[in-house]
């Protein structure tokens, strides 16, 4: 069997896979996302307990591989009696690790908002929920977007080690192809190819998204010298 | 026009320290009805932290503030509230730099105010129109020139129908040549009878609009009066030497 005959057999195997790499992607990100946000706000505008919580969680995150966390939810906590599906513990495990992730994203593009816009949207008798509603988290998502394109595309390789926890996503179908036809180098480099491509396509979309949301006038141009 | 007779902003012996360093030493100060006051000194001696002291931007440690018979000092008091009549103008503008001009006026509007989207426009554009800029309105802030935008920022303030603006060194950001357009808009909400309270060392401001000039320095009230008296003959040697000071680079 050639390559190409492998490809018309492998290729709408990996595509089923792929969309399951995809599924978790996203929902991990979206958790993630609901985390990482009000967390961010929470480590700049929150009281010293809050930060203190957001910086402990953002800590325990990035010092651990996401391989532990992920098994200590699906192999560790059954121990415990607290037992949670393949894809459950995915995007708790996941979920968590990338909103530890985004929270940073978000504190810096928060952080690069100027002081004063809080202080005029308090000025004209905005609380400070509408300022940040209003006027900080607006700004903020524009200026996230480059960090938070990282994250997209980290999570997308991520989700490849769900294969150890038997979640048939991308990976896992490739192992199964090359326990089948014995062509593990034509079997990786196909799979390698296609993360290539979406990562290429990811990233030209949220390019986009930058482009579409940027705020006239405030082009960081000349940037050249 | 002449100030009336009832006090609108009230300020009690306020006191403000970052860390060992007393930034305001008991300050008080009565600003009437329709007043142009300015505030002068040399630089670091509270003039900004006493503005910002009068809506609360910052905390005193001690001292009250009023503004109109609302004591802003008082915990009790709801402070958004209290801030919705309270305008205040920034040295750097801030103006909200993802929104248009009219979006800035209209933000308080309808978030604040709570009006609906036609009033507020309408309002909004009614305001931009009195700042001159009204033929802006689409422009984002990272479009207008610096006197532009801190038109925009008046304009903004103004939409919340205050019943005192604080100016906080309102031209000291702008190229010389873009100074005179923004005091030109503070002149006309002055003999509008608008009631203000100016940190600037635009002198020639001072004398032409003012009604009081009050000299600070170290923390502190040292010299205050009509600006003919306190430009022309001042009771100490101090505020002479430092007016004389920044008159001669005007």
């Amino acid at each position: 069997m050639n390559y190409i005959e492998y490809l018309t057999i492998a290729l709408p195997k990996l595509a089923d896979g792929l969309l399951i790499s995809f599924r978790v992607t996203f929902v991990s990100l979206g958790i993630g996302m609901l985390i990482g946000i009000p967390a961010a706000f929470a480590r700049v505008y929150g009281p010293k307990w809050m930060k203190n919580i957001v910086v402990v969680f953002i800590e325990v995150i990035r010092g651990t591989p996401v391989l532990v966390q992920l098994f200590l939810v699906y192999y560790g906590l059954p121990q415990f009696g607290v037992t949670f599906s393949a894809y459950t513990s995915a995007y708790i495990a996941l979920g968590l690790n990338s909103g530890a992730y985004q929270t940073e994203y978000f504190r810096g593009a928060i952080q690069a908002i100027s002081s004063g816009q809080m202080m005029a949207a308090r000025s004209i008798g905005m609380t400070r929920l509408q300022a940040i509603r209003h006027v900080i988290l607006p700004q903020a998502i524009r200026l996230v977007i480059p960090a938070w394109s990282n994250e997209v595309v980290s999570m997308i390789k991520i989700s490849s080690i769900l294969y150890l926890v038997a979640v048939p996503e991308m990976m896992t179908v490739a192992k199964e192809l090359y326990a089948k036809y014995f062509n593990p180098f034509q079997t990786y480099i196909t799979v390698g190819i296609v993360y290539l491509i979406i990562v290429g396509i990811i990233t030209f979309l949220l390019g986009k998204v930058e482009k579409r949301l940027k705020i006239p006038g405030m082009e960081l141009d000349n940037r050249s010298a | 026009m002449a100030p009336k007779k009832n006090i609108i902003v009230k300020i009690d012996n306020l006191h403000k320290s970052y860390g060992a360093e007393e930034v305001l030493k008991g300050v008080s100060l009565d600003i009437y009805e329709g007043e142009v006051v300015i505030l002068v000194g040399p630089s670091g001696t509270g003039k900004s932290t006493l503005l910002r002291c009068v809506n609360q931007l910052t905390t005193p440690d001690s001292g009250h503030v009023w503004v109109q018979d609302v004591e802003l000092t008082d915990p009790n008091t709801n402070i958004d509230t209290a801030r919705q009549h309270i305008g205040m103008v920034f040295q750097s503008f801030n103006l909200f730099n993802h929104l248009t001009a009219l979006d800035n006026v209209m933000l308080g509007l309808l978030h604040v105010l709570k009006q609906d989207k036609e009033a507020a426009r309408e309002k909004a554009m009614m305001e931009l129109d009195r700042v001159g800029l009204a033929n802006k309105y689409m422009n984002y802030p990272g479009q207008l020139s610096g006197g532009q935008k801190q038109r925009v920022a008046i304009a903004r303030s103004l939409a919340m129908e205050p019943v005192v603006m604080l100016f906080d060194e309102p031209t000291s950001a702008l190229d010389p040549e873009l100074i005179g357009e923004v005091l030109e808009v503070m002149k006309t909400l002055a003999l509008e009878g608008m009631t203000m309270l100016c940190v600037t060392h635009e002198i020639g401001f001072a004398r032409d609009v003012s009604h009081r000039i009050v000299f600070m320095e170290h923390g502190d009230i040292v010299e205050q009066g009509p600006p003919k008296k306190i430009l022309n003959n001042p009771d100490l040697p101090r505020t002479k030497q430092f007016l004389g000071k920044i008159s001669s680079l005007h």
